[in-house]
């Protein structure tokens, strides 16, 4: 039977990992291949990594680190940050990398998708909205370069977009629940899942390993991302690597 | 070019170069546990009315707090077992406080979640910049000398003693104790982490990045500032009454589900590295034969076993080519480069720079002023 | 000795490091010559059936890979797309596959799905072996995998069948025919259950 996913996602700025609220506010979390090697001690089902200033520095993916932090994964590992070219692409996969994500090339060269998915397979190719409401506006909108740019693109429509491309799976990250720890946006959530019929992935808002539950008892199969619940413990927000164990998960399924 | 010699009741041997032997092959490290740290160790009655008027203490000091008192939890047995001991039989209120400099071990995580969880305690971490670790570590390889450990540890005691300084917490409880602790690593192989002289100069020399937010404590300052001046005292609390370490290590184990180490210290994967490879390697010294000795002495393992366990590595060769190659990787040099520092000369800490003068006078005064019981040489 | 096709797809990294933690030799191979001696071959893939065809036989490996998986009898698995292009032929492209084992791929029919399921089949999935004597020693409890596909083995003899996963409704994720062994998931990113199948291919 096939199990929803539970996927950790670590934030890299600097070459250190990093924790964000609301896409603001980077509090620093340590060495990333340290991190990742616990998580893969840990048995998690799937990470992602995105290196966040890559797109804004216009900045090459860091190879170096991608291999590195590859090596330590047995399970799959999707990168993403600054991905442009479909060569970017084909080198990260060829460092054992299973999924690359792409953000704002999506939205400025969307015709990459296709090109990629032609030559890695669809599979390997993850869009990711960054999403948030303009203020004074009930509407969502997709936004780029950190959240700052404005791309007056709607996450549903675009979804449907990058799913005709040729794009293998889609990630919704809401910008506005960010290091919130307050529970994902349903609402966005709902919208996204309705309009498209790839596997999708939530980031942004979880809290608790309830707010997981919630998700999964809510549409079934489904990636569950989370940053800080993974990351921090606690009311003091201290760094702690944590996943939930295999009696957990199996608790968060029923 | 003198004789390898052991001692007959513990097993600290020649691989300590200023080791001396009584007429019975006894060494100083025992003779000095039992002239001066046995007669002023209390674990009886005494002990416990002494930790219980403390404690009363730091609960009144801390009364309208958040917390009473700090907790140094590196995941490992002792701070673990302190925390166990400090909520549920102390009644204290303490702030578990873990220091991550980038090695933790998927273990000391998991131990660490696992007994703030079930105790209901809050955690507060301080992550320490990893590129001025990893600089910082780099340097003290190049350096030559055996007490590479000195970043993290240092780091440890200067990031808590800040933070205690800072939010005014007047208590430390660390879990430092005399029973499986008394008989000390040598300074030879192992000199002061605290030495902010030497770490300094080290850093000067091989090193490439500004110490910017590394916490750079110094002895001064955590052994005459922080306690005299601003009143933070630091308490072993383990000292005050029996410690067993299987017993510890039974209790954690089935209630908290706490996963044991193959070795002390080795919740840090640097540290295993270090103590459990690169130092008897490079410099033929061996941690274990101090831990065991010192468990020896204090009734807790036979010579037997000791020697025993000493006849084999502490890590097995597949594993040193792991956790070689690992912490070369995380160092950002290659295996090669690594291989260098380890066949490089070997240095002392008396090739750099030190306040080794201040530590020896400082020693004095503390033990003439019954402040300390045994201590390094 | 473990030999890696490495035609350029698939994670050839991820086996590397997992044979060697195994502490059992691998060679990379990149061309034909370095096939000579293979004593057991994995062939990954990912991506595209056609784009994998045309990269596997523009590495020249080909024709060497043909003479030791039909003629010499050398054990080989194939891995996801690499267990695909062991068919004749797939749904994904036009190109013949190396019709090592009579089968056919097809593509994940969405709308003979009874619930709303998703393309591709993405996460982690069981694999429900036949028989647990060679590749699933010691999963017969417990044999869960990481699967990213779309398209699905389909062969002609049943007893070709080694294991089935359910995606709405079974279907075969992993083969045997003698001495060609296939498996639709990742093993190389499915933790200890996906290390001891690469370590039972080992010790056959």
């Amino acid at each position: 039977m096939l199990r929803p996913r539970i996927i950790p996602c670590l934030l890299i700025k600097n070459n250190g990992l990093v924790k964000t609220v609301q896409f603001d506010k980077s509090k620093y979390v340590g060495d990333p291949l340290n991190a990742v090697r616990i998580f893969n001690e840990k048995g998690v089902d799937e990470l992602m990594v995105i290196d966040i200033d890559a797109t804004v520095h216009n900045r090459e993916p860091d190879y170096r680190l991608i291999k590195n932090l590859a090596a330590e994964c047995r399970m799959p590992l999707c990168y993403g940050g600054g991905v442009k070219t479909v060569e970017q692409i084909q080198n990260i996969i060829s460092l054992g990398v299973e999924k690359v994500s792409i953000s704002s090339a999506a939205i400025y060269d969307p015709e990459l998708l296709t090109a990629a998915a032609e030559k890695v397979g669809n599979q390997s190719v993850v869009v990711v909205m960054d999403v948030k409401k303009k203020k004074f506006s009930s509407k969502y909108e997709i936004f780029t370069h950190n959240g700052v740019k404005s791309t007056g693109l709607r996450p549903v429509e675009f979804a449907q977009k990058v799913e005709a491309l040729g794009a293998g799976e889609v990630v919704v990250n809401s910008i506005d629940r960010d290091g919130l720890m307050t529970g994902y946006d349903l609402d966005l959530v709902t919208q996204v899942r309705d309009a498209i019929s790839l596997p999708m992935t939530v980031l942004g808002g979880a809290g608790s390993l309830q707010d997981i539950k919630q998700l999964i008892n809510k549409y079934g199969i489904i990636g569950a991302a989370a940053g800080s619940l993974f990351v921090f413990k606690g009311v003091y927000k201290a760094v702690l690597i944590n996943y939930p164990s295999p009696a957990e998960k199996d608790n968060l399924y029923s | 070019m003198s004789e390898y010699q052991i001692c007959t009741n513990c097993v600290m041997d020649t691989t300590d170069s200023k080791i001396t032997f009584d007429e019975n092959g006894i060494c100083d490290h025992c003779r000095t546990f039992e002239r001066d740290v046995l007669p002023h160790w209390h674990t009886d009655k005494s002990g416990r009315s002494e930790l219980d008027r403390v404690v009363e203490k730091i609960k009144k000091e801390g009364e309208r707090k958040d917390f009473d008192c700090i907790i140094g939890m590196s995941g490992g047995i002792d701070s673990s077992y302190l925390t166990y001991l400090a909520k549920e039989e102390l009644g204290l209120r303490p702030l578990v406080f873990h220091v991550d400099a980038g090695w933790n071990s998927q273990v000391a995580v998991n131990n660490i979640e696992m007994l703030v969880d079930k105790l209901g305690l809050d955690l507060y971490t301080e992550v320490i910049d990893w590129e001025e670790m990893r600089d910082l570590q780099l340097a003290f390889f190049k350096s030559g000398v055996s007490h590479i450990d000195t970043p993290q540890d240092h780091a440890f005691f200067a990031t808590m003693y800040k933070f205690a300084e800072k939010h005014k917490v007047k208590n430390i409880l660390t879990g430092a104790n005399l029973s499986t602790e008394c008989i000390r690593n040598p300074l030879e192989w192992m000199y002061y982490q605290s030495d902010s002289i030497q770490l300094r100069d080290i850093h000067r020399q091989f090193g490439s990045k500004p110490l910017t937010n590394y916490p750079v404590t110094s002895i001064l300052r955590h052994k005459v500032y922080l306690p005299y001046i601003k009143g933070i005292k630091v308490l072993r609390p383990l000292n005050y009454m029996p410690y067993v370490k299987e017993d510890a290590i039974k209790l954690l184990i089935e209630k908290f589900s706490w996963q044991p180490y193959p070795q002390k210290h080795f919740e840090s994967r640097f540290t295993r590295f270090y103590e459990g490879y690169w130092l008897p390697k490079k410099f033929g010294y061996d941690t274990r034969k101090v831990q065991y000795s010192s468990l020896i002495v204090t009734n807790q393992m036979s010579r037997t076993e000791a020697l025993e366990k000493l006849k084999e590595p502490a890590l097995d060769e597949d594993t040193v080519k792991q956790e070689f190659e690992y912490v070369a990787t995380k160092l950002g040099i290659t295996i090669k480069e690594l291989q260098g520092y380890m066949d490089a000369p070997n240095k002392t800490y008396k090739d750099y720079k030190s306040q080794e003068s201040i530590y020896s006078a400082g020693a004095k005064v503390m033990k003439s002023l019954g402040l300390e019981l045994g201590g390094k040489r | 000795m473990i030999t890696l096709v490495n035609y350029g797809l698939g994670n050839i990294q991820a086996f590397a490091n997992i044979y060697k933690r195994l502490n059992i030799p691998v060679r990379n191979a990149t061309n034909a010559d370095d096939l000579i001696d293979a004593e057991k071959i994995i062939l990954p893939g990912v991506g595209a059936f056609d784009w994998a065809m045309t990269r596997l036989c523009e590495s020249g490996m080909r024709e060497r890979l043909d003479e030791l998986v039909v003629d010499k009898g050398c054990p080989v698995l194939g891995v996801c797309v690499g267990m695909q292009m062991m068919a004749k032929s797939s749904d994904e492209g036009v190109l013949d596959g190396l019709g090592w084992i009579d089968a056919e791929v097809k593509k994940f029919d969405e709308a003979a799905f009874t619930q709303k399921t998703h393309l591709p089949h993405m996460g982690w999935n069981d694999a429900m072996p036949r028989t647990t004597d060679c590749l699933f020693r010691g999963l017969e409890d417990d044999a869960r995998f990481y699967f990213l596909h779309s398209y699905y083995f389909v062969p002609s003899r049943e007893r070709d069948v080694l294991a089935d996963t359910d995606y709405n409704g079974p279907y075969t994720s992993s083969v045997r025919y003698g001495n060609v062994f296939g498996v639709q998931f990742h093993p190389e990113k499915s933790h200890q259950w996906g290390i001891q199948l690469l370590k039972n291919f080992a010790e056959l």
